[in-house]
C-alpha cells in the first residue's frame, strides 16, 4: 500500500519541523513567485464547460408545447403557461420557477424536440421571488451550443438480447399510445390535446342513435409520445405502451 | 438525587446544534469532570426533512436527483444506491461501459468527500493550512465532476440502467492528469499532518473502539476498517465493476482516531489506483457501446435492498414498492446515523480537546443523519 | 511684546531650551517630536488668543517652559502609543497578507494592499451591538476586560523601540514587562469565571494551566541573559549585545525555546488553548461582543508585540545591527526601524508557526512545558554560567 507502508513512523524527534519547512517552502517557492489558486470572483470567472447544468433554456420556436418537461420536473418549478409566439397566436410554452428549480437537467434531457436545454448561466440573484419567475422568452439562452441540448441514448434491453448495440433510441422514439377499444367513448379529446396533431380521428361505424363512431388513429411518426393524450382521456382507453 | 447532582462537582456541557466542531445540526451533550469526559450523549434530529416519506410521491425517476442531496459530499453514492436498489427490483444488469463510468464517477466522489473530511480535521485541530490545501485539492475533483455529470456537488449522474451520459471529449485525459497531481499533492498534506509531532499526538490514544464496540453498534466503513474488521462491500460483495478492480482494503488493528485517519488517506490512494485500472477498461471498450437501458417506469411488486460503500460506512437502501410509478416505502440505513450512537462510548475519559478529533474521525453529514 | 515671543517660541525653540526642565537625561525622540507639536499647537493657539485680546495671560501661560514642559509629556505618550498601534495594526496586515499565501490564498485585500481591512474591521466591531449578558458578575465582567486590554496596551508602549524612543529607563525594565505580562492569565482566569458560561470557564481554567507551563522556562531563559549582559535595563542589554556578539549565536538552544515559550505567552496557535474555537467557541471570549471582541484581538496583537520585542531585546540585539564596513549611518538615524524590522520578522516566525502546526492539548503542553522546555532552558543557563565562569563572554 502506497501511504500505510511508509506509515506511522516512528518517532525520530523531528517533531514539527517538517511542517513548518513545508509550508516555509510553499510560501517561498509556491504563492510568492506564482500567483495564489484564488480566484477573484466578480472580477474573474472559472471556465464552465458545455455541458454545466445551470439554469434551463428554452429555444421558443423549437417548442411544441407537448408539457413532458412540466411532468418530468421532480420539483414541479415549470409550469405551461400560454404566450403569444412570432406571429401573434397564444401557444403554451413553459415557464420556470427558479426559486424552486434544483438544476437536475431532466428537463433537458427529456426533451423530444430539444427545445429545452441546459445553459451556462450561474449568476442567477434577483431582488424579489416574483423576478425568479422565468417566463418563456426570458428562458432564452443565446449560446446554445450542442453540448446543452441534452439527448438520451437509451438501448433497448431486447436488443442488447439479441447483441444490437449500435441503436440508440429513447422513449419518444419508441413509446407510442394504444388504444382499448371498448373502453372508448369517441369524444376526441386526445385528438385535441395532441401538441403534434398526430392523432386524427376516424369514423368506423355509427351508433344506435346514428351518431358517427370515432377512433383515433395515431400517427407513430409524428407522435412524440408525450402522453398527453393518455392522461386527458376521461375512460383511461388509452395507455403508453413502452417498448422495453 | 437532585441534591447529588447539585453537590456533584461535575457539569453538563452543550456542543451545539450551532458549535464549531458539529459540522451541522447536531448536539453533543458532555458531563465534564474538570476537563474529563465521563458521559456524552449524542441528539441528532435537528435537520430532519422528511426525505423518505417524500420519496413516497415521486417517480422513481424524480428521486434520483433527491437522493443526490441527502449528502452534500457524497452525492454520488447516494444516487448510484438509489439505481441500484431499482435495478435490483427490476432485474437487469447495466452494460459495461455504464458499470465502469460508475465506478469512475464513484471514486472521484469517494476522494472528494475524503477530501472535505481532510479539510474538517484541519480546522477541527486547529489548523487552516490544512483545510485550504485539502479544499484546493478537492476543486480539482469537482472541476472533474463538472466535466462528467454538469455540477459540482449534486451530480444526478447514474440513472436507473445505466449512466446520464458518456464520457465527454478529453475526460479521460484531464482525470489521468488530476489523479497524477493529486497523488503528488496528498503527500504534501501528509507533510503538514503525519510529520508534525503535535498532529498525530493530537490524533494517537483517543477515541478506542473494539471489534466487539463495532458489532454491538454497527459501525461501518472506515471507522470499522481502523479497528481491524476486514471488512469493505466493494471487495467482499462487489458491485457494478467493483469485482474486477485490484485494490488494497486498508485495515488497521488499533482502532482510535488515528488509525481511522490513516485508513482514510490510504483509501484516497487505492480510490486513485481504481480510477486507473477503470480508465483503463474504458479504453478497451468501444466508444459507442450502450452505456444506458431503457426501462420501464413502473417497479414490480416486492420488496428489495441494496447497499454500497459510502466513503461514511455502509449505505443501504429498501424498497417496497406495489407496482406503480413510486416506491410504497424507501428507507435509508444512513451509515453515519449508526457510527455517531457510538460517540458516547467514545468519548468516555478523554479531554474536551479531543472531541473535535473524535468527531471529525466519525465525518459527520447530518444530511444523511437526518434525511 | 507677546507677538515677537509667540512667533520666536513657534520658530526658535526647541529641545535644546527644554533640558532643564525635561525628565530625561539623555536625548529622548518622542519627547522632542512632541515638544515640537506643541510648539506648532500651543503656539498656533496662544497666537489665535493674542489675537483676540493683546498681550493676555493665557498666551503668556502656554507658551511658558512648565506648561510646555507638561504638555509634551502628555503628547509624547501619544506618539508612542500611536506609534506602536500602527505598527500593531501593521502586524496584524502582516499575518493575514502571510498567512494567506501560506495557505494559497490572497489575505486581505482591502485598500493598500489590505492594510485598510484593520480599520474596517475596528470599524465594523465598533458599530455592533453592546450585547452583555444579564447572569454575570458584572464588576469583573468589566474590570477583567478593561485590564487584560488596558495591561496589554501598557506593556506595549513600556518596550523602548530604541534608546532615544523609551518613556522610563527603568533599571529593572525587562523585569517589569515580565511582571505585568504574567498578569494576563489571571485576568482571563477571572474574566473568564465572570461570564457565567461553560465555556469561557474552561477557557479561563485552561489559560491559567497553560502559564504554569510556560512561565517558567521563560524566567529561567531570562536569567541567562541578564547573566549575560549583567543588568537587568533593556538598554545596557542591547548595548552589551552591541558591543560583544548577540545572544542568540551562543544562547542558540535559548532562541528557540524562548520563541515556543512567547507564542504561548501571546496565547496565538498552537497555544491558543483557552480560546480553541473548535471545541470551546471563543473560549474566554465568549460573552465579550461586538467591540469587546474587538478591543481583546487587538489587545492579542499588542502583546504578540511585545512577546516578540522581548525576543528581540533578549536575543537578537534590540535596535543594534552588526556594521557592514563604513559608518553605521541606518543605525544612527532609524535604530527604531531597525528594531521593528526584527520584530516583524520574529512575528513572522509565529505566523509561519500558525500555518503549520495544530493546536497543542492541554495535557501536551503541560508535558512540552515541564518535559522539554524546562530541560532546555536549564541547559541554556548551564551554558551561560560556564560562559561566564569561564570568562569567554
Amino acid at each position: 500500500m502506497k501511504y500505510l507502508d511508509k506509515y506511522p513512523k516512528k518517532f525520530k524527534g523531528t517533531g514539527v519541523i517538517a511542517p513548518l519547512g513545508k509550508v516555509l517552502r510553499h510560501f517561498f517557492t509556491k504563492t510568492v513567485p506564482h500567483r495564489p489558486v484564488t480566484i477573484l470572483y466578480p472580477y474573474e470567472k472559472e471556465w464552465v464547460p458545455d455541458n454545466y447544468r445551470g439554469r434551463p433554456g428554452l429555444r421558443f420556436d423549437r417548442c411544441l408545447g407537448c408539457g413532458i418537461c412540466e411532468r418530468v420536473c421532480p420539483t414541479t418549478c415549470i409550469e405551461l403557461v400560454d404566450v403569444a409566439d412570432d406571429e401573434g397566436k397564444m401557444v403554451k410554452r413553459p415557464q420556470v420557477n427558479l426559486g424552486r428549480c434544483m438544476m437536475c437537467g431532466y428537463c433537458a434531457e427529456y426533451c423530444p424536440v430539444d427545445a429545452m436545454t441546459t445553459t451556462t448561466d450561474y449568476e442567477l440573484a434577483e431582488f424579489t421571488r416574483q423576478d425568479l419567475i422565468y417566463d418563456p422568452r426570458r428562458l432564452n439562452f443565446e449560446y446554445t451550443t450542442d453540448m446543452m441540448e441534452v439527448h438520451i441514448e437509451e438501448h433497448l434491453m431486447s436488443n442488447i438480447a439479441k447483441g444490437i448495440t449500435d441503436q440508440p433510441t429513447a422513449f419518444y422514439k419508441t413509446d407510442r399510445p394504444v388504444l382499448e377499444d371498448s373502453k372508448c367513448i369517441s369524444c376526441s379529446k386526445c385528438a385535441k390535446v395532441c401538441p403534434v396533431n398526430a392523432i386524427e380521428m376516424i369514423v368506423v361505424g355509427q351508433n344506435d342513435k346514428g351518431k358517427d363512431i370515432k377512433r383515433p388513429k395515431i400517427d407513430d411518426k409524428v407522435c412524440i409520445s408525450c402522453a398527453n393524450c393518455v392522461i386527458d382521456c376521461p375512460k383511461d382507453a388509452l395507455k403508453m405502451n413502452e417498448v422495453l | 438525587m437532585a441534591e447529588e447532582k447539585m453537590n456533584s462537582d461535575k457539569m453538563w456541557v452543550t456542543m451545539g446544534p450551532q458549535h464549531p466542531f458539529s459540522h451541522g445540526l447536531w448536539t453533543l451533550r458532555v458531563e465534564v469532570d474538570g476537563e474529563i469526559i465521563t458521559d456524552a450523549e449524542p441528539e441528532v434530529g435537528y435537520l430532519h426533512r422528511g426525505w423518505e416519506k417524500e420519496c413516497e410521491n415521486r417517480t422513481y425517476n424524480k428521486i434520483i436527483p433527491m437522493a443526490d442531496r441527502l449528502c452534500y459530499s457524497a452525492s454520488m453514492t447516494w444516487s448510484h444506491l438509489f439505481c441500484k436498489v431499482a435495478e435490483e427490483a427490476l432485474d437487469i444488469e447495466v452494460p459495461e461501459r455504464a458499470q465502469y463510468l460508475r465506478v469512475v464517477a464513484d471514486e472521484i466522489c469517494r476522494i472528494q468527500s475524503h477530501l472535505m473530511w481532510l479539510a474538517a480535521v484541519g480546522t477541527d485541530v486547529g489548523n487552516l493550512t490544512i483545510f485550504l490545501w485539502a479544499l484546493r485539492e478537492r476543486e480539482f475533483m469537482l472541476d472533474l465532476n463538472v466535466r462528467l455529470c454538469g455540477q459540482r456537488l449534486t451530480t444526478n449522474y447514474p440513472r436507473i440502467g445505466g449512466v446520464r451520459n458518456d464520457m465527454p471529449y478529453y475526460f479521460e485525459r484531464d482525470c489521468m492528469r488530476a489523479i497524477e497531481r493529486f497523488e503528488k499533492s496528498l503527500w504534501d498534506i501528509i507533510r503538514l499532518t503525519d510529520d508534525s509531532s503535535i498532529f498525530v499526538g493530537r490524533m494517537k490514544g483517543i477515541g478506542y473502539i473494539t471489534r466487539k464496540d463495532v458489532a454491538n453498534y454497527g459501525i461501518t466503513g472506515p471507522a470499522m476498517r481502523g479497528c481491524g474488521v476486514d471488512y469493505d462491500i466493494r471487495r467482499d460483495d462487489p458491485y457494478d465493476a467493483y469485482g474486477e478492480m485490484e485494490f488494497e482494503v486498508p485495515v488497521l488493528k488499533e482502532g482510535d482516531a488515528y488509525s481511522r485517519y490513516m485508513v482514510r488517506i490510504e483509501e484516497m490512494f487505492q480510490s486513485c489506483e481504481i480510477i486507473r485500472q477503470a480508465m483503463k477498461k474504458l479504453e478497451s471498450i468501444p466508444k459507442n457501446a450502450p452505456y444506458r437501458l431503457k426501462v420501464p417506469k413502473c417497479i414490480p411488486e416486492g420488496t428489495h435492498m441494496a447497499r454500497i460503500e459510502d466513503p461514511r460506512g455502509e449505505g443501504l437502501m429498501y424498497l417496497v414498492s406495489d407496482g406503480t410509478e413510486s416506491p410504497y416505502r424507501l428507507k435509508v440505513r444512513s451509515p453515519v446515523f449508526v457510527n455517531v450512537s457510538a460517540s458516547k462510548h467514545m468519548v468516555q475519559g478523554v479531554r474536551i480537546a479531543d472531541i473535535p478529533a473524535i468527531m471529525a474521525m466519525i465525518d459527520m453529514c447530518l444530511g444523511e443523519t437526518d434525511r | 511684546m507677546a507677538y515677537e515671543s509667540i512667533t520666536n517660541f513657534i520658530v526658535n525653540r526647541g529641545y535644546e531650551d527644554l533640558i532643564a526642565m525635561s525628565p530625561y537625561e539623555v536625548y529622548n525622540l518622542p519627547y522632542d517630536i512632541a515638544v515640537k507639536i506643541w510648539e506648532s499647537l500651543g503656539g498656533l493657539i496662544a497666537w489665535l488668543i493674542n489675537l483676540i485680546f493683546p498681550n493676555n495671560g493665557v498666551s503668556q501661560w502656554l507658551i511658558s517652559d512648565p506648561v510646555t514642559n507638561g504638555f509634551a509629556i502628555i503628547l509624547m505618550v501619544i506618539v508612542i502609543f500611536a506609534v506602536s498601534f500602527v505598527f500593531c495594526l501593521l502586524m496584524l496586515w502582516e499575518e493575514r497578507k502571510v498567512l494567506g499565501r501560506m495557505m494559497d490564498r490572497r489575505g486581505t485585500m482591502v485598500g493598500l494592499k489590505g492594510f485598510l481591512q484593520c480599520l474596517g474591521d475596528g470599524l465594523k466591531t465598533f458599530m455592533k451591538e453592546n450585547v452583555v449578558p444579564k447572569a454575570i458578575d458584572k464588576k469583573i465582567y468589566w474590570w477583567g476586560l478593561s485590564l487584560v486590554i488596558g495591561t496589554s496596551v501598557l506593556l506595549a508602549c513600556m518596550v523602548p523601540l530604541s534608546n532615544r524612543w523609551f518613556i522610563v529607563d527603568y533599571q529593572a525594565g525587562l523585569l517589569i514587562i515580565f511582571a505585568l505580562f504574567a498578569l494576563a492569565p489571571f485576568l482571563i482566569l477571572c474574566a473568564g469565571w465572570a461570564q457565567n458560561n461553560k465555556y469561557s470557564l474552561i477557557g479561563g481554567l485552561r489559560a491559567a494551566e497553560l502559564m504554569i507551563s510556560y512561565e517558567i522556562p521563560m524566567l529561567i531563559l531570562l536569567a541567562g541573559t541578564v547573566l549575560m549582559a549583567g543588568s537587568f535595563n533593556i538598554n545596557d542589554i542591547v548595548a552589551y549585545q552591541e558591543e560583544h556578539i548577540w545572544f542568540v549565536i551562543p544562547q542558540i538552544i535559548g532562541f528557540f525555546t524562548c520563541i515556543v515559550c512567547a507564542v504561548a505567552e501571546s496565547e496565538r496557535v498552537p497555544f491558543d488553548l483557552s480560546e480553541a474555537e473548535a471545541e470551546l467557541v471563543e473560549g474566554w471570549q465568549t460573552e465579550y461582543a461586538g467591540m469587546k471582541w474587538g478591543l481583546i484581538m487587538l489587545g492579542d496583537y499588542f502583546r504578540g508585540y511585545v512577546a516578540c520585542a522581548l525576543v528581540v531585546f533578549m536575543y537578537l540585539g534590540g535596535w543594534s545591527l552588526p556594521v557592514i564596513g563604513g559608518e553605521d549611518w541606518y543605525l544612527q538615524y532609524f535604530p527604531e526601524i531597525v528594531f521593528l524590522l526584527k520584530v516583524a520578522l520574529v512575528f513572522f516566525i509565529f505566523v509561519l508557526a500558525r500555518a503549520a502546526l495544530p493546536r497543542v492539548r492541554t495535557d501536551q503542553i503541560l508535558n512540552v512545558g515541564w518535559k522539554a522546555l524546562m530541560p532546555l532552558s536549564v541547559i541554556n543557563l548551564a551554558i551561560v554560567i560556564l560562559l561566564k565562569v569561564t570568562g569567554v563572554m
